[in-house]
């Protein structure tokens, strides 16, 4: 024991132990700190990267392009917003194109005219549906609250839930599957 | 490296000692060396990795000092503010016709990191706008505009911000020219602007959106209003449903700290409306009216069509049409002060169709019957007031029908003197008079019932009101309250533009409503009844070949600052029909007619026109027809 002692006590007195002590401290906070900095950019310019490249993509569904030239390629992926956009465009310039005024247009230049009351035939045409209006959208569904959509333990009793985990048990050891 | 240093003999000499090892003379210089080298390797190392944590640190500190993060951390640069407009819901007609859809048009603005030449950018965009509408403006020069997008570029530049948006509402084709100058200049690198820089549009974004737009042109525009730049719906159904139609724009910051991005909020679209009106009967009124108004010289003719059995408004036209502003100009969207819609924004003296509600009034309480005779001797006095016919003339013994037929004043006044000023101003406002129909039209007024006990109430107000002068009612007030007769069920329905609306994948229709019941069934059936024999019997040019009708017509006086004059009037009509199988109660009115001032002249033969189209374009066969074909 006294022999660990002076052991160590000689070596904590050991003249370059204390500068191996100062400099090792040094080093460990050094490296400890160029650890973690290190870490720390490391995630950090990937988390960046990634960052950025979450931007840019939301700068794309923002719908921005490049005046010169970066169009959105058919192979892309495109946003729906602009999707949508697209169809929206498409459906007014239909309407432009079958507008009344348009339409009258063409009639005329067909030689086409209103028709004379006079001049109508009626027939009557067994189950003929007068047109209703236009549909654009099916009617909501009624929310119908069902017992059957209710969790299990909502609509059994005490002496259900028994029954059930016997037969449970019972198919489980018999092998039957249900 | 070996360290020269030397530690003290009896110091090493302890260590030997306590660890029990001899020094020997010839060892003791190795363990020495050893024990001096540890530090200088170590010292060695710590230099390596003092110098790379310096750099990992002097990394840190320039990524953290530089001008881009000094962009972000700045409060006023650190994100990018974006409201996120959903798409405008679009507005059909009956059959599913765009009435109000959306077209792509684009934002052009400039990523400022990326401009190398502003010169160039604002020359460009001042040439390929120059005949924009939004910028074509008087007093506002291509050199000013250009000046004007060279100054907010560089300030753009100078304060580091990182997008300037420069031109909105570009159209496709001009768009398409922006391209042309980008590509060219990309093409001819030598070129040079003023400040010596190679002319370029890099740096320039274009973003499509949507802007509203009316395919049918003026068809509808009093009916559905108008959007303004920012959105904003005013008038009709663009202003009744703008928080429907507009969605919900989703204001959003956007920090650009990569660290920090945000999600893209999601966006509903606005609802679609679908709506009662009919695009074929809207069109064949207009054209009706237009001629009518050629015809007769009136300053202005508004018509209503309304199924009397659910309050459907299938055709609703006002002329002349407001004459708009330019849709980038916000301030009012308006050049002239007069209502947007006469038929719910105008109110007006409607004269003898008034008498339909009288009668109805009086039939109903049991004041009179429809072979209650009436003396007319020309004149009748009330309130201190002498009341004549519009002709002057006395008309002896007459039936209600025959008064009716014959439009008398006097009569009248006398059926309303039966009834009693407290019931005949009991079912006025049964009948919605001096309040909003609740029609889904922007800018509804309610016009002016004086009642009994107001201020400005007089008994002769009860003769006068008879007749319909001295009331301010609008033509879709009078139309609600005629449909409670023209159904025959004695039930008024609310006049309503929408049919349905189409929101997340599902079209909700509301139900039709009735707001009230002012008369008998049967009250409503005589009167129908007692009208379309009336047409008959005077021969009305108001009748319809095959179609049996009833209806009245009405002139009213003009009240100015010096009292009535009889030289300018409204002129109404108001009819329905098929009698038996009601489709239609039509409204006209026409205001300051010139070439006749009377209802039954120039607002009878609209009338007719517009319910001999209407009956075409609904496929309903003559009365004769019809009644074939069901008692075959």
């Amino acid at each position: 024991m006294e022999r660990i002692q002076s052991i160590t006590q000689a070596y904590s007195q050991t003249p370059w132990r204390k500068q191996v002590q100062l400099i090792g401290i040094f080093l460990l906070v050094l490296v400890a700190s160029a650890l973690v900095a290190g870490v720390y950019l490391n995630v950090t310019a990937r988390t960046n990267e990634l960052g950025r490249e979450i931007q840019e993509m939301q700068v794309h569904i923002y719908g921005y392009y490049d005046l010169l030239g970066d169009e959105a390629d058919p192979e892309d992926i495109v946003p729906i917003e602009e999707l949508e956009q697209n169809i929206a465009n498409l459906r007014t310039q239909l309407a432009y194109l079958t507008s009344y005024q348009v339409m009258a247009a063409r009639a005329r230049d067909l030689g086409l005219e209103p028709v004379d009351p006079e001049d109508i035939v009626y027939l009557e045409i067994a189950g003929y549906a007068p047109p209703e209006f236009v549909v654009l959208a099916p009617p909501p569904q009624p929310v119908v609250v069902s017992a059957a959509g209710l969790d299990p333990a909502f609509r059994e009793s005490l002496f259900d839930w028994v029954g059930i985990q016997i037969r449970e048990t019972l198919k489980y050891f018999n092998g039957v599957t249900p | 490296m070996r360290s020269n240093r030397r530690y003290p003999v009896d110091a090493i000499g302890r260590f030997n000692m306590a660890i029990g090892v001899e020094p020997a003379e010839s060892t003791r210089p190795a363990v020495e060396q050893d024990h001096i080298a540890a530090p200088g390797r170590l010292i060695f190392m710590g230099i390596i990795f003092a110098i790379i944590s310096l750099l990992i640190i002097v990394q840190l500190a320039r990524l953290q000092l530089s001008p881009q993060a000094q962009v972000i951390v700045n409060d006023d640069l650190s994100s990018v503010y974006h409201i996120f407009y959903p798409p405008r819901g679009e507005i059909y007609d009956h059959w599913g016709r765009l009435l109000a859809g959306n077209i792509m048009v684009y934002e052009i603005g400039a990523q400022v990191a990326y401009v190398d030449s502003p010169k160039t950018i604002a020359f460009a965009l001042t040439k390929v706008l120059a005949n924009h509408q939004e910028y074509n403006n008087p007093g506002y020069t291509s050199a000013q505009y250009q000046a004007d997008i060279e100054a907010e570029l560089l300030a753009a530049i100078e304060s580091g911000r990182p997008y300037v948006p420069l031109a909105d509402f570009v159209t496709e084709e001009e768009l398409g020219q922006l391209k042309v100058w980008a590509s060219t200049y990309e093409s001819m690198p030598q070129v040079k602007d003023d400040d010596g820089e190679p002319a370029s549009l890099a740096g320039l974004l274009y973003r499509p959106r949507l802007q509203r737009v009316y395919p049918e042109g003026g068809l509808v525009s009093n009916v559905l209003g108008f959007v303004d730049r920012l959105g904003q719906g005013y008038y009709g159904i663009e202003g009744r449903y703008n928080d429907l139609l507009a969605g919900t724009p989703q204001p959003t910051w956007f920090p650009l700290d990569p660290n920090r991005v945000n999600e893209i909020p999601e966006i509903d679209p606005g609802s679609d409306l679908v709506l009662t009106l009919d695009r074929e009967m809207q069109a064949a009124v207009m054209d009706i009216l237009e001629e009518a108004l050629d015809d007769t010289g009136a300053s202005s003719g508004t018509v209503v069509v309304m199924d009397p059995n659910n309050g459907e408004i299938l055709a609703m036209v006002s002329l002349p049409l407001v004459e708009m502003k330019p849709y980038w100009e916000t301030d009012s969207g308006r050049t002239e002060n007069t209502p947007y819609n006469r038929a719910v924004s105008q109110d007006y003296e409607p004269g003898s169709v008034f008498k339909v509600l009288t009668m109805a009034s009086a039939l109903d309480a049991g004041a009179v019957t429809p072979d209650t005779v009436f003396h007319d001797t020309g004149s009748i006095s009330i309130g201190g007031i002498t009341i004549h016919n519009w002709d002057y003339g006395a008309w002896g013994e007459q039936t209600m029908q025959g008064c009716l037929q014959h439009s008398l004043n006097v009569c009248l006044t006398w059926v309303a003197m039966e009834l009693g000023a407290a019931d005949f101003y009991s079912y006025l406002q049964d009948f919605g008079f001096g309040r909003l129909t609740g029609i889904d039209l922007a800018f509804e007024t309610a016009g002016r019932l004086k009642l009994p006990g107001d201020n400005d109430w007089y008994e002769a107000d009860l003769g006068t009101n008879s007749f319909g002068q001295g009331i301010a009612v609008t033509p879709i007030q009078m139309i609600m309250a005629i449909s409670a007769v023209a159904n025959g069920r004695g039930e008024m329905v609310m006049p309503h533009i929408l049919h349905s609306m189409v929101r997340d994948g599902s079209q909700y229709t509301p139900l039709a409503q009735v707001v009230g019941r002012p008369i008998s069934a049967e009250t409503a059936q005589i009167l129908t009844e007692m009208l379309s024999n009336s047409l008959e019997h005077e021969s009305s040019v108001a009748l319809v070949p095959g179609y049996r009708v009833a209806g009245k017509t009405g002139t009213a006086e003009i009240a100015g600052p010096s009292g009535y004059t009889s030289n300018e009037t409204n002129a109404s009509f108001v009819g329905w029909g098929p009698v038996g199988e009601p489709r239609f109660l039509v409204y006209v009115w026409l205001e300051k007619p010139e070439s006749s001032p009377w209802g039954s002249v120039v607002a009878a033969p609209v009338f007719r026109d517009v319910f001999a189209r209407l009956v075409i374009l609904a496929d309903i066969p003559p009365d004769e027809t019809r009644m074939s074909i069901e008692n075959p």
